[in-house]
């Protein structure tokens, strides 16, 4: 692995970081397969929509029909081509995943980097609320509000996973916050007098930029696993159809135990755990090439 | 007690020859950290391993016992070890179970950083209890009555209280009382040879006193062989017979202490001793050596410590010295240095300032 | 430090001397009250949920007993008052108070969804079936990450090393739910293994619960699907965190005082690489079984697995605000307890962390 300098501090530094850092990605076997896969994923999920015709009429004489030229997997239980809604099927997947991620991490970087400069009593009382909200299961407390909240809406959706999922990632932003905090930058603005806002924002998020980067990504992972599983227990809006939608369908559809339902029950599965797959293979290497730089203090 | 046996022999008890250590470095290269040292060390005698960090010591009392981490190897030379009952042990050669029981039986070692020496989830009490019981006699094992008074008689020896620190976990105990402990449990089961690697580094002084005194009586009284690593000529002087000192992986002098301190004839060492001042009496100049020592992987040809050498000629680029003796004495004592013109070094301190 | 007699320095582990004792006892009080604490908040805040917000359940219970059976605010009230188990008629404090006098009573209110049915009757007769999948799937996940783990740190770079590893990350990628749809799939539907139709439920019809062997039997069967999603599912982890543990602590220095004391490989094996390295396993155990218990929702419902989650999934579904209020409260006791344990298990592991309470 190339040897690093320091981290750095200043925009321009940030752009030569970023072209060593793809040279980095591509050294790495399984960083790169990882990235490959993800964006490819998301080019599909992005640029379907544009291409594809959403259009996937119903055909009573084609239903649970085999993977023939045409239907590349078949057709479903009400003979609509499952390639079309494969393709078609990862835009909410991946929006929601996005946005509730962003959401997340947003929120944990804010609270977490201010608890760790501030520190005092509102650092105290942050660690015991997400000490108590880590303790109750995500997914239960996901369902919970799913009661009380309704979840019309794949926005509604991610705002939710977005508003409860931060704790665990407030800790380690704070943890890696609190390490920079005693670093020279930090103590010269606030020599400087430049304000808490100016030093937590401008300084020392910055500087963690690449930390936050991964646990961005593994925010991606969590909410994944958190909206496809709603969406397969049928707790989340089945409107539309997403990956999640459709194993949904085949399971209350009885089409689980039709050998002919195999490539529309497994298709959106494979999508899934590939998505998930190549997110974390790039975070594993994104780790790797970037704990250098977290570790020079 | 066990008793204390003099050994049935008159030779030595360690027998070290030509003896080389290697690591094996990141890009699969290999680098000796000990380039082919030979001493004899005789039954209760004390042997002071000096020199400057990375010379190679500590290499070097870890490949005595075969400690060696995995990148590490001996590819050549022989470590003998002589033992109570008049046995030939050739070190290197003994296989996995006998390894294990010669350790800490008949040698055993005493490391530097007694921080981490220990496990930190036992009682002290249970790790020398485990220690006893690796090493049973014959069928019989020991009981707990008998661990217990054997390991008190030892702390006892190291002038610590037995009540209060076999009962204790290591984290209770201050750094000092570690290293203690330490010692303590290294003399267990009453072994013949010791080694010691810096074992009053990152003590304060008096821990050192107290450390330095506690091994004098210990000495006295059971009568071991000692090889003691340290960087402190200080500590050297205190309980060397006989002090070698070593250089980029060789031993570059040894000689008696008398010989080493108050009359060395390797530049190196002229410049070792030149470099401490004395806590009393009138201050002579200090002088340090010029450079830093040579990358292992890196030795320049002939005499490693030729390029900060104040007596260099131009045979010395050439030729790396034995060891030429100077004095010939019996037991190990001889004076020598590897060193060409070791008749002309003179080892002179003017004084700059009277007392 | 007092001055100790011979007698109580030579006593074992257990009944040491008393001043370490009443700091360890203090150790054990602190995290109870923590507990206690943590589903005293989480019990005030569903309280809040459920009573305050606008458009809340009771409210809406009222207003849609009222509009859709033409019942007077009163009786309405009075019946939402029966089944969320507290008073309209009192002020909000009182309530407060009943509820949680209620919650320590073990009154949770009645279910909407079955009619007559207690809500504590429904967690009690779910529950049990939960806590014993996800406990059964948790000794066997840890037992083997464990071994795993440390044969792999043995070994490093070996082929088990890589092995484990790549299988390991794979199957943590794959949600515990999908895992379980494809098990169904490839097992009962395809490979013919597994028969669905018999091996869902918690126990086939007509065997009760009893201290008999049959019952034990039909018990493991009808959980083994589920089991076996929630060990393939964390084992992995588990062997990770055990290899890099394991790592660490074989790169000790006390482990090569310990070879060099000529210790048999086994004695170091167990009491002290593998007591060190176990630590963090110990320290994780709890969050881990947060996350499989959570995970039972899904699971449950895929393999019609009478527990808990299946409950919390119909509540959910049916909106039974009393039901799931009590299986919220429920989860976070089990896993309040459940990190109170491992709390103390590692206490009592490491006994430097009583050292440091004293302290702290």
């Amino acid at each position: 692995m190339a040897q690093v300098t320091t981290a750095p501090t200043t925009g321009a530094a940030n752009r030569g970081a970023l072209r060593g850092f793809f040279r980095e990605l591509t050294r790495s076997k399984t960083g790169f397969a990882g990235f490959v896969i993800v964006a490819l994923i998301l080019g599909m999920s992005a640029l379907a929509p544009i291409f594809v015709d959403s259009s996937n009429p119903t055909d009573v004489d084609a239903i649970w029909g085999p993977p023939r030229a045409g239907h590349w997997l078949g057709t479903d239980g009400s003979g609509k081509d499952t390639l079309k809604q494969i393709v078609l099927g990862g835009q909410t997947v991946v929006l929601v995943g996005f946005l509730a991620a962003a959401i997340t991490t947003v929120i944990a970087v804010v609270i977490g980097s201010l608890a760790a400069y501030i520190r005092g009593r509102f650092d105290g009382f942050m660690l015991q609320l997400t000490d108590i909200v880590m303790t109750i299961p995500q997914i239960v407390l996901l369902a919970v509000l799913g009661a009380f909240f309704s979840l019309d809406s794949p926005i509604a959706l991610a705002l939710i996973i977005g508003c409860l999922t931060w704790p665990v990632l407030m800790r380690s932003i704070r943890a890696q916050a609190l390490s920079l905090k005693e670093r020279e930058f930090v103590e010269a603005a606030k020599l400087l007098d430049l304000g808490t806002t100016r030093v937590v924002f401008g300084e020392i998020v910055p500087n963690m930029a690449s930390y936050i980067l991964i646990n961005f990504i593994i925010a991606v992972t969590n909410a994944i696993y958190a909206l496809v599983g709603l969406y397969v227990l049928g707790l989340a809006p089945l409107a539309g159809a997403n990956w999640g939608i459709m194993i949904n369908s085949a399971w209350i559809g009885g089409a689980m135990f039709l050998p002919a339902a195999m490539p529309y029950i497994l298709a959106p599965i494979a999508m899934i755990a590939l998505l998930q797959l190549g997110l974390i293979m790039l975070t594993r290497s994104l780790e790797e090439i970037l704990n250098p730089r977290l570790r020079d203090k | 007690m066990p008793t204390t046996d003099p050994p049935k022999t008159d030779g030595p008890i360690l027998s070290v020859r030509d003896l080389h250590v290697a690591y094996r470095t990141g890009d699969g290269k290999t680098v000796e950290a000990v380039r082919g040292v030979d001493f004899d060390l005789y039954p209760n005698q004390s042997l002071a391993l000096v020199g400057e960090s990375g010379c190679g010591k500590t290499t070097l009392g870890l490949g005595l016992l075969r400690l060696l981490p995995k990148l590490g190897s001996v590819p050549k030379g022989s470590i003998t070890y002589n033992g109570r009952k008049g046995e030939s042990v050739d070190v290197l050669a003994l296989r996995k179970q006998e390894l294990r029981k010669w350790r800490w039986r008949d040698a055993a070692m005493v490391f530097q950083g007694a921080m981490n020496s220990f496990n930190p989830v036992l009682r002290i009490i249970d790790q020398m209890g485990d220690t006893i019981r690796a090493h049973p006699d014959g069928e019989r094992k020991p009981s707990k009555k008998e661990i217990w008074e054997r390991s008190a008689e030892m702390l006892r020896a190291v002038r610590l209280e037995p009540n209060r620190v076999l009962p204790s976990y290591p984290h209770e105990l201050s750094g000092g009382m570690r290293q203690r402990v330490l010692i303590a449990m290294s003399l267990l089961l009453d072994p013949k040879l010791l080694i010691l690697d810096e074992p009053t580094t990152a003590l304060d002084i008096l821990t050192q006193r107290a450390i330095v005194d506690v091994l004098h009586e210990l000495r006295a009284e059971r009568k071991f062989a000692m090889v003691f690593i340290s960087h402190d000529l200080a500590i050297a002087a205190e309980l060397a017979d006989r002090v070698a000192t070593m250089y980029a992986g060789r031993i570059i002098e040894t000689g008696t202490a008398r010989d080493i301190f108050y009359g060395p004839r390797h530049p190196y060492t002229v410049g070792l001793i030149k470099a401490v001042p004395p806590v009393v009496g009138d201050l002579p100049e200090l002088a340090s050596i010029p450079g830093t020592p040579p990358s292992l992987s890196n030795l320049p040809s002939g005499c490693a410590f030729a390029p900060r050498c104040g007596y260099v000629e131009e045979r010395c680029t050439s030729v790396d010295p034995e060891l030429d003796p100077i004095t010939e004495r019996a037991a190990g004592q001889t004076h020598a240095a590897a060193c060409v013109r070791w008749q002309d070094v003179v080892y002179e301190r003017k004084v700059v300032a009277h007392a | 430090m007092a001055t100790v007699s011979p007698s109580v320095a030579t006593a074992k582990v257990g009944d040491g001397m008393s001043i370490p004792r009443r700091i360890w006892r203090s150790y054990v009080l602190r995290r109870i009250l923590r507990a206690i604490f943590i589903v005293w908040v989480v019990a005030t805040g569903v309280f809040f949920l459920v009573r305050l917000l606008p458009g809340n359940p009771v409210d809406v219970y009222i207003n849609t007993q009222i509009g859709q059976y033409g019942m007077t605010y009163d009786a309405a009230a009075a019946q939402a008052a029966a089944l969320f188990s507290f008073d309209p008629g009192t002020p909000l404090w009182q309530q407060y108070l009943d509820y949680l006098g209620g919650i320590v009573r073990g009154d949770f209110g009645m279910s909407i969804l079955s009619p007559g049915t207690s809500v504590t009757t429904k967690i009690a007769t779910h529950l049990p079936w939960t806590l014993f999948s996800v406990g059964i799937a948790l000794i066997i996940s840890v037992s083997i990450g464990l071994l795993l783990g440390m044969t792999m740190a043995y070994r490093r770079g070996g082929f088990l090393d890589h092995a484990i590893s790549t299988i390991g990350s794979t199957l943590h990628a794959i949600p515990n739910y999908l895992l379980a749809l494809m098990i169904v799939v490839f097992g009962a539907v395809q490979l013919g293994i597994i028969n669905y139709g018999q091996i869902r439920g918690k126990l086939s019809p007509g065997i009760e619960p009893e201290f008999s062997l049959a019952f034990v039997q039909d018990a493991f069967y009808h959980a083994s699907l589920p089991i076996l999603t929630y060990v393939l599912t964390t084992v992995g982890t588990w062997a990770l965190i055990m290899k890099s543990s394991t790592t660490q602590i074989l790169g000790e220095d006390y482990v090569m005082v310990a070879r060099a004391r000529g210790l048999t490989d086994g004695r170091i094996r167990t009491s002290y690489v593998g007591r060190n390295a176990v630590l963090p396993l110990v320290a994780q155990i709890a969050t881990q079984a947060g996350f499989v218990v959570g995970g039972a929702i899904f699971v449950e419902k895929i393999f019609r697995y009478e527990g808990i989650g299946i409950t919390l999934f119909d509540s959910v579904q049916a909106r039974d605000y009393p039901v799931i209020q009590g299986v919220l409260l429920i989860v976070t006791i089990t896993v309040v307890t459940a990190n109170l344990l491992s709390d103390l298990v590692y206490s009592v592991l490491d006994p430097r962390i009583r050292s440091d309470e004293k302290e702290a």
